[in-house]
């Protein structure tokens, strides 16, 4: 946007002039107003198919292993990949919603603290009682439960913001966690990497096409 | 419709400018003063000057906020103004492709 217009009391030359401001104006305020989901699926997409990846790898079906590694990696990698994502999350609203106030921002918030407040509740909950289950068992559980929760979030975000393909995405994550937990440990790891982690990848381009979209429309 | 008829209040580059972005946010949303004057890179002077001629005609709401003992403006358009950028574009639209 060139700067001499800024003080301009006089009229935009053409009826195509105008337009084209508008639509210039509107594209690049809904880039700084609205932070691209990108910032959501991404990390969260990369995090499940690299750490649940790992999972397989290591702890595949029937005891068997795929790629040696130490025992602990897995879960740290999962973890630490878990926790960057988490970040860059809350920096992303944080940083769209700190200047705006209005419904909009309190979903946004609201919906921050249910993941928040769902994982606390559903980890101090498994925490108590995973302990008295095979270690297999232990890793399904946790995973399992971890999906369900996310999927139920994701459906939930579809009602939330009227976005059906954010519900699909859900019931998406919902059904291949049916199918994992069906097949059992192991598999798991290996369908919630691919049909998981990529499925919120390929969502994430999927919006990302979207948005691209709906920036150059004009109203 | 003929260029003449446009909303003069609308039809001037900046306060276009401050009406399309503003045109971006849902209802009820409010963005702060000094983020809109960031997306639009307008001084705060020349920024408050176009808001003031667009509160008048009744196109923005202004509201006074205290976050901690800061004071900040948020910035909407009204249900008025609103429908004014519509009305707008649609006649920009029309005379840009005329009905036959």
């Amino acid at each position: 946007m060139t700067n001499d217009l800024t003080n301009d009391e006089r009229p935009p030359a053409t009826p195509a002039d105008s337009m084209r401001l508008i639509r210039e104006q509107r594209a690049a305020a809904g880039r700084r107003l609205f932070p691209s989901q990108l910032y959501f699926l991404v990390p969260w997409g990369l995090a499940w198919l690299i750490g649940f990846g790992l999972f397989f790898l290591r702890y595949g079906p029937n005891d068997r292993t795929y790629l040696s590694m130490p025992g602990w990696l897995p879960l740290v990698a999962l973890l630490g990949l878990l926790g960057v994502s988490m970040v860059i999350s809350a920096v992303a609203s944080a940083r769209a919603y700190r200047h705006m106030a209005g419904p909009s921002a309190l979903k946004g918030a609201m919906y921050g603290w249910a993941f928040f407040l769902g994982f606390l509740s559903l980890g101090v909950s498994l925490a108590r009682v995973s302990d008295e289950l095979p270690p297999n068992d232990q890793g399904l559980l946790w995973a399992a439960a971890s999906v369900a929760l996310v999927g139920a979030l994701h459906m939930a975000g579809g009602a939330v913001w009227h976005d059906k393909s954010l519900f699909a995405l859900g019931v998406w994550l919902s059904l291949v966690n049916v199918a994992g937990v069906i097949a059992g440990p192991g598999w798991h790891s290996l369908v919630i990497a691919l049909a998981g982690g990529g499925g919120l990848l390929a969502f994430g381009a999927v919006l990302a096409v979207r948005r691209r979209t709906w920036l150059a429309e004009p109203v | 419709m003929h260029e003449g008829e446009l909303d003069p209040v609308i039809h001037a580059q900046a306060r276009l400018r401050v009406m399309a972005a503003l045109s971006t946010l849902d209802d009820g949303d409010q963005v702060t003063f000094p983020r809109l004057q960031e997306i639009l890179g307008m001084t705060a002077g020349n920024l408050s000057a176009h808001l003031r001629k667009l509160e008048d005609a009744g196109y923005v709401d202004l509201t006074k906020k205290f976050s901690g003992r800061m004071p900040t403006t948020l910035v909407a358009l009204s249900r008025r103004g609103r429908h004014a950028f519509e009305e707008y574009t649609a006649a920009v639209r029309a005379l840009l492709d005329p009905p036959k």
